[in-house]
């Protein structure tokens, strides 16, 4: 299972789409909002509260581009290819979440980088570690969503729809700008979000708070939600090939 | 080591294969021969574990096909499947080797597919020939005891077939069993100790490419009959059947200088044509041979 995980993590260090989409332009888009629109990029809240938001929307993207990554060598056949090796479907499946929940890891550095070596933003190194964990720990979710999409859908209709996801999510979420900026009864919605709640760990960490324990539930809840997906699709794939 | 008895597939009422019996030794190289849509790639996905036979029993090493999968003691190469991006050549063996608990060495691998020269190339920039051998690789990559291969020349050119078949041999000639699957008979003459012939989903003819040709026997003499009736041909001397497609007839013979002796004296030259029976023409008969047999059956 480690040499699966070694092969897959290998293959996406060498996919220049993952690296521009997933890790650079997180970054470019973080850049952008903070130092252009109106924000000064001095370490502000601001240049914070977007940062973590462009953290967790290159984590999300990631997460989900693992999914895509399995419809395509699922589609090419490769799925099937491993069935006759001595490998079992748990240990495949598994090094694909393992691989899922790594690759979101150079999203989440890069954006948090920028903020810290460009904006400026300051934190305790213990409080910025923190940070990272809850980034990382809060994409279980989507990279579960990913792997359901990826093992339900064609190559393309998966590529499509996370692309969807990941910008849809985000955006209700509250990930691109922040909340405040939008209707009430938007915000409602969005605190049902797992993006919205996500991001939220991290926004709480950054303040040197505890994550709210109603954002760990509604994660909770969408963990379950996309795992149980995530298994469904992955036993009706066996069934099909 | 192999064993198929009575083995079926139906999906709902398409009867894919309907009840093969198949041993094979170890060592052996078997070929199963048919046309598209025989009933091979359903066999074989049985035999590989990857489909569940509506009837029948297979054993594979004593067990399941699962159990011989998870031990590691068979490799195959599935006929859809391309190669994963991103990966070189030699990434893609070691790491399906590494699956495997007494797999062959790399560098070895490489070398008996011809891919050493190669081990640096991204899987998904090879051609066809060198994708095909690349896929080979994979199934021998861990070192397993019994490889199978289906249809494993489909859609490669004369040079890139020759080169995966001799790619083929080296392996076989070390003592490995190989069951491979092709509807070219020629590559199933030159490449194989045993010939299964499937047609429509059931076996009808198992043996060396000698005993096959044997069964239908001799060589085929053919020549224009132009408005002449085809009466008295097959009381002719040697001839065992006649066929007459076109215009034209063909008389397969055990004896081709008495048939043309005797045409010669009829008068009957032509466009004489006498040639040596080819596998191909021993497959038509056998396949048509089983399908008269069942219509008898049924009257």
């Amino acid at each position: 299972m480690l040499t699966s995980i070694a092969l897959e993590l290998r293959r996406t260090a060498r996919d220049t789409a993952f690296l521009i989409f997933g890790v650079a332009l997180p970054v470019v888009m973080y850049l952008l909002f903070t130092n252009i629109g109106g924000g000064d990029g001095d370490g502000t809240g601001h240049d914070t509260s977007t940062m973590i938001g462009m953290a967790a929307y290159g984590a999300l993207g990631a997460a989900l581009a693992n999914g895509t990554g399995v419809a395509e060598d699922r589609g090419r056949g490769w799925l099937r290819q491993l069935r006759i090796t001595p490998l079992t479907p748990l240990q495949v499946v598994g090094a694909r979440a393992v691989t899922g929940s790594l690759v979101v890891l150079p999203s989440i550095v890069a954006v948090l980088g920028a903020g810290f070596l460009v904006n400026g933003v300051r934190m305790p190194l213990l409080r910025a570690l923190a940070l990272v964990a809850v980034l990382w720990l809060g994409t279980l979710p989507f990279t579960l969503l990913g792997l359901g999409n990826g093992y339900r859908l064609s190559a393309q209709s998966t590529g499509m729809v996370n692309t969807a996801a990941s910008m849809g999510l985000s955006i209700i979420g509250g990930l691109w700008f922040p909340l405040s900026a939008f209707p009430h009864w938007f915000g409602e919605v969005a605190s049902w979000t797992p993006t919205n709640r996500f991001a939220q760990l991290g926004w709480d960490v950054a303040e040197g708070a505890l994550p709210a324990v109603g954002a760990v539930a509604v994660l909770a809840g969408w963990f379950a939600v996309f795992g149980g997906y995530a298994a469904s699709a992955y036993r009706k794939s066996t069934h099909t090939r | 080591m192999v064993e198929l008895a009575g083995v079926a597939k139906h999906y709902g009422a398409v009867r894919a294969v309907r009840g093969i019996d198949l041993t094979i030794r170890r060592g052996e190289s078997i070929a199963l021969l048919g046309r598209n849509g025989a009933g091979k790639s359903t066999s074989i996905g049985i035999l590989l574990g990857l489909l569940p036979p509506s009837e029948g029993r297979v054993r594979l090493f004593g067990g399941s096909p699962e159990a011989a999968v998870r031990s590691g003691r068979l490799g195959a190469m599935l006929q859809e499947g391309a190669l994963i991006t991103r990966v070189t050549v030699r990434e893609l063996v070691a790491f399906v080797a590494g699956t495997y608990p007494r797999p062959l060495p790399v560098a070895e691998t490489l070398e008996l597919a011809g891919l050493t020269e190669l081990a640096g190339r991204r899987a998904d920039r090879l051609s066809g020939g060198q994708a095909q051998r690349l896929r080979f690789a994979l199934a021998m990559a861990g070192g397993p005891e019994l490889v199978v291969l289906d249809e494993p020349t489909a859609a490669l050119d004369v040079e890139a077939r020759r080169e995966f078949w001799s790619a083929m041999r080296s392996y076989a000639a070390r003592g490995n069993t190989v069951l491979f699957s092709t509807h070219y008979l020629e590559e199933a003459d030159e490449n194989a100790d045993r010939i299964v012939v499937i047609d429509k989903g059931r076996k009808v003819a198992d043996g060396t490419g000698e005993e096959i040709k044997r069964v239908v026997g001799g060589n085929v003499v053919a020549f224009d009959l132009g408005d002449r009736s085809s009466e008295g041909l097959e009381l002719l001397p040697g001839v065992t059947s006649v066929e007459i497609r076109r215009g034209r007839a063909y008389l397969r013979s055990a004896d081709s200088d008495a048939t043309v002796l005797a045409l010669a004296g009829r008068g009957d030259v032509r466009n004489l044509e006498v040639r040596v029976s080819r596998l191909e023409d021993a497959f038509v008969a056998l396949t048509r041979a089983a399908r008269e047999d069942r219509e008898e059956a049924v009257v």
